[in-house]
């Protein structure tokens, strides 16, 4: 492991020199605030020859106490738990590991074979680090992280894929989504108008969560990493929080409605339909105490006040006692309360003193790239949960908040981290290993898939993002874990690249795709080998396969018939590898 | 011998006649460890990368041996004109009760070949159930817990496919055929425990048809697992041993697909059964049963009697009789009925009271489901409605008693728990308890 670490030194340094991310520790702080516009800037490096950029980080870096980027913090604190926990280092990412991650994890399909290409064969010793920053300014960007945090947020199946707030129709809410990443908007901003639901197409929350013990249970899982659905019916056996915390915070969205808006043929269209979200000015969360009322027999319920998790009891004014709720006809919104109780809940969310919110969101988007939280799975903040590598997570959530909330700086620090391009071999078993010994193994999500196919098979990238899962691919492809996140393969989804029409019709030769490009080159096997492992794989065969492969492809002759049956038999193999269903 | 050839396989691979059939019918798991794994149809597949059981799998599954048929009466059987008539009642209907082959127990006259295996079954007549319309009845009487939970809670053919699998068999262990009655899946247990749907008379979907010829599957397979091996050596991880897996059990059913395959012996069964798709889909859980595979449910659509309830049920009995008592023949004969339950339930009863259309309603309130073969004390009634049908009289049975009699019948810890995230999730809800006195 000697040799390892060494190289793992070398690359910290080299790391150093990532723009962007280092701004801010040879220019001052004010600088910060730049790398949150839209569009990073440049470089300001970028003039300078990398030998040069190296000795001013080393001449500056060295000797400044406590202005160490998040990248070196992430890269201290991993490091300090694989020594506690007497873990060997791992070695570096190769290039094409690296690619096919940061491209999936950024902008959620594989590289093209052009892209792959042209990163393979950049001998810049920064390429990483301004692949990272141009993936981030990418317009797939804002989709991508919609995609993750729509599901985060509204999970795959809480309702019918189908149905009217199923995922298949809830196309508003992730494009109003992709919108605010991609502007980068800071996250606290997005999660304040999520629950204020003014904006079009983001009031599909509210229309998923229909009622407020869905809301509460959703809200206090996404936003505040806990998991306080369980004191809805008995106080919860590990955690501080009782009945009346449950009840106290559903209280903030018992008043809250939503109504279909109907009959807008320019809306109602594939992406599904739309919905307004108001609040009534009166309406309480009701609970059962252990006292018979004599009149109903049945245990009385009282209306609980509501309280701000772990806080204070809302100072709310009285509502007038004439005060009556008017009738509503069908699609219509009550009147807009004098008092907000939903509004003083989001004051609160992302407020400065709120206990959760950052801690959350800072577990939650380095789960996203890490594989797994500090706290683990990522809602289960609470009492019981010790986070795996606490001083980071709190430098997380401290940094996150001194920059605002900037997602895109917030991922770059991440991914730009040796921590983040460890290696994927070694002896570990585990998909996640908690302390982050090798990189995370997590299954293609459907959506990953959908994509990443026409890219693997030369469809190109308009295909990829024109396509999108399918019922079948849904159905087959989209739920591939048990309930603990643990991959479980199953046949169906192997039935489907065998025997499915839809995969196989990509493998036949056809309109300049890839397989037509392999029949009609006039390379030789092996060249033709190399590209179709840098299409689908995004590395070079090894000497090996490509001997083995060449020797497959050829056996029948130049008969266009057998070969192009044996080229989907590659094609075949390949995408149904574990390498190309997982990204590690 | 007979039986084997039946399932129109050839057993080169079997080396003793006495084997279990259920056990000659899959791959031993030494030969996969050692690198070359025979599937049904004796051919050898080769074995992949390095290819285990990943340990929570081998760890979890206790096997049982046991196996459950499930007939479920989609739309809600009625249990007056069925188990528990009630004759001169102004609720008991046209149906006359008969005499079965046990003292004591009368059914209905349009089961007349089932009346000669009452001596099998135990007849719950004191179900309690408390989700009363279609979706919501077929989610709790698939799950054990109701639907409005909004919880992916696992039907009971994935619980018993994860608990009484054989692991090392070429077929899927949860098969599904007819109305599908519940589609809530494998829920928390996972893609491994999903159920596998065949058409209503059984019939295999088409995507199990390999699209490439025999010998082009076996070149590309071979081309898979050495790439497969070479990417295993230094990524131990599970996720990829589950796809590996997962792969070998595809290529594994395809090749054993002909199990599925029933029509030769169909045309000698048919007469019994029916020639009905529920007739041939009970036959086909027989041979699948047979295969080794723990759990299968057929589905009878058209029990929703809301109106003209009695021509209704007269016509479903005509289907059901000769299906269910052939199917519990045949498994009598082959000495399979021991190891396996044969369960008869709907969503819900239907009303004791007539309406206007000449149809009974929903009902959850005091109705019937019918229990035989492995684990259950056969030839008894259990608990009872009232005069009129309107309320249990005696002996109440919840939704939770029901599964965890099941649950127990075939071996398996009805208060098994897994956990969703941090939630953790019990096979059945807290409180329930077996009812002793129908196991055997």
């Amino acid at each position: 492991m000697g040799e390892t670490a060494g190289r793992h030194g070398c690359e910290v340094l080299r790391s150093d020199v990532v723009p962007g991310s280092r701004r801010a520790k040879i220019e001052g702080a004010q600088v910060i605030s730049e790398s949150r516009s839209p569009t990073p800037p440049k470089s300001f490096l970028g003039g300078l020859p990398s030998f040069a950029a190296l000795i001013l980080l080393v001449a500056f870096g060295g000797n400044r106490v406590g202005a160490a980027s998040l990248s070196e913090t992430i890269d201290r604190e991993i490091k300090a738990g694989w020594e506690r926990e007497k873990l060997n280092v791992p070695a570096r990412s190769s290039d094409s590991v690296f690619l096919r991650r940061i491209y999936l994890d950024l902008v959620g399909m594989i590289p093209s074979y052009e892209e792959t290409t042209s990163f393979l064969a950049d001998t810049d010793p920064q390429k990483r680090a301004k692949l990272i920053d141009t993936l981030l300014a990418d317009s797939r960007y804002g989709r991508r992280q919609a995609q993750v945090f729509d599901l985060a947020m509204l999970t795959r199946d809480h309702k019918l894929v189908d149905g009217p707030v199923g995922y298949r129709n809830r196309g508003r809410f992730r494009e109003w989504l992709a919108k605010q990443f991609a502007a980068n908007e800071p996250y606290d901003r997005i999660a304040a108008k999520v629950l204020q639901a003014e904006e079009d197409g983001s009031q599909l929350y509210f229309a998923v969560y229909g009622n407020p013990d869905e809301m509460v249970a959703g809200v206090s899982r996404f936003f505040l990493g806990t998991q306080i659905q369980c004191a809805q019916c008995h106080n919860h056996p590990f955690e501080n929080w009782t009945q009346k915390d449950y009840h106290g915070m559903a209280a903030f969205f018992a008043r809250t409605v939503s109504v279909e808006v109907k009959e807008k043929p320019e809306i109602a269209n594939v992406k599904g339909k739309q919905y307004l979200v108001g609040e009534k000015t009166v309406g309480e969360a009701f609970f059962s105490i252990d006292k018979i009322d004599p009149k109903t027999k049945k245990k009385e319920t009282i209306p609980i006040p509501p309280k701000f998790l772990l806080g204070e009891v809302l100072n709310e004014p009285a509502t007038p006692k004439d005060f009556v709720e008017p009738k509503l006809k069908p699609g219509e919104l009550p009147p807009k309360p004098a008092f907000s109780r939903r509004e003083k809940f989001v004051e609160w969310l992302i407020g400065k003193d709120n206990p959760f919110f950052a801690k959350a969101t800072a577990n939650r988007v380095w789960a996203q790239f890490m594989g797994r939280g500090f706290v683990h799975p990522v809602d289960d903040f609470g009492s019981s949960s010790t986070p795996s590598h606490p001083k980071l997570l709190t430098a997380i959530e401290t940094e996150l908040v001194a920059h605002k909330f900037d997602l895109k700086w917030l991922i770059r620090e991440i991914v730009n981290s040796q921590a983040y391009q460890a290696a994927d071999l070694g002896e570990v078993k585990e998909a996640l290993p908690k302390f982050f010994e090798r990189a995370p193994v997590r299954p293609l999500s459907v959506e990953e898939l959908a994509a990443s196919l026409p890219i693997a098979m030369g469809l190109g990238g308009d295909a990829a993002l024109k396509t999108e899962p399918n019922k079948q691919m849904l159905e087959y492809l989209g739920k591939p874990t048990d309930g603990q996140g643990r991959f479980q393969g199953s046949l169906t989804e192997h039935l489907f690249f065998h025997n499915g029409d839809g995969f196989r019709g990509m493998c036949r030769p056809n309109k300049g795709n890839l397989a037509e490009k392999l029949l009609t080159g006039t390379e030789d096997w092996s060249q033709k080998v190399d590209r179709m492992f840098l299409s689908v794989l995004n590395r070079p065969p090894a000497g090996e396969e490509r001997e083995q492969f060449a020797q497959y492809l050829g056996a029948d002759g130049k008969d266009p018939k057998q070969a192009t049956q044996r080229i989907e038999d590659a094609l075949w193999v390949l995408v149904s590898s574990s390498e190309f269903r997982f990204n590690k | 011998m007979g039986a084997r050839e039946q399932l129109g396989i050839p057993f080169q691979q079997v080396t003793s006649m006495n084997q279990n059939l259920h056990q000659a019918n899959h791959v031993s798991r030494r030969a996969m460890l050692k690198g070359t794994v025979v599937t049904a149809g004796g051919m050898a597949v080769a074995n992949w990368g390095a290819l285990f059981h990943s340990q929570t799998i081998a760890a979890e599954a206790k096997r049982s041996g046991k196996r459950c048929i499930m007939l479920y009466m989609e739309g809600g059987a009625s249990q007056i004109d069925t188990f528990d008539m009630k004759p001169g009642r102004p609720t008991g209907g046209p149906f006359r009760p008969i005499k079965t082959n046990v003292d004591g127990i009368q059914i209905c006259e349009y089961l007349p070949k089932m009346a000669r295996h009452a001596d099998k079954l135990a007849i719950i007549r004191s179900m309690r159930t408390k989700s009363v319309d279609h979706g919501i009845g077929g989610y709790h009487m698939h799950t054990c817990y109701p639907s409005s939970e909004k919880f992916p809670h696992a039907e009971i053919g994935a619980m018993i496919a994860k608990y009484c699998e054989n692991p090392e068999s070429d077929l899927p262990s949860f098969i599904k055929m007819g109305s599908p009655g519940c589609t809530a899946g494998s829920g928390y247990l996972g893609p491994n425990y999903e159920p596998f749907t065949l058409g209503t008379d059984g019939q295999l979907p088409g995507f199990v048809n390999p699209g490439v010829p025999l010998a082009v599957q076996d070149r590309r397979a071979e081309l898979l697992k050495s790439f497969e091996e070479r990417f295993a050596k230094q990524r131990p991880a599970e996720p990829f041993a589950s796809h590996r897996e997962s792969e070998l059990r595809t290529i594994r059913l395809m090749r054993a697909r002909k199990a599925f395959d029933v029509e030769d012996q169909w045309n000698k069964a048919r007469d019994r059964y029916g020639n009905t798709p529920f007739g041939r889909g009970c036959f086909t859980a027989l041979k699948l049963a047979e295969a080794g595979v723990p759990f299968v449910e057929i589905g009878q659509v058209g029990y929703d009697s809301h109106n003209d309830n009695f021509p209704v049920h007269k016509a479903n009995l005509s289907v059901l009789d000769p299906a269910w008592s052939s199917l519990l023949q045949d498994l009598h004969d082959r000495g399979m009925l021991k190891d396996t339950l044969v369960v008869w339930t709907s969503e819900f009863g239907r009303t004791p009271a007539i309406n206007g259309q000449g149809g009974r309603d929903h009902f959850g309130r005091a109705w019937t489901v019918v229990l035989a073969g492995g684990g259950i004390k056969g030839g008894q009634l259990y608990g009872a409605s009232d005069r009129d049908g309107f309320e249990v009289a005696e002996k109440m049975v919840d939704e939770g008693a029901y599964f965890a009699t099941i649950y127990k019948a075939l071996g398996v810890n009805h208060r098994a728990k897994h956990y969703l995230g941090t939630r953790p999730i019990w096979a059945t809800p807290e409180g329930s308890k077996p009812i002793e006195e129908l196991l055997a």
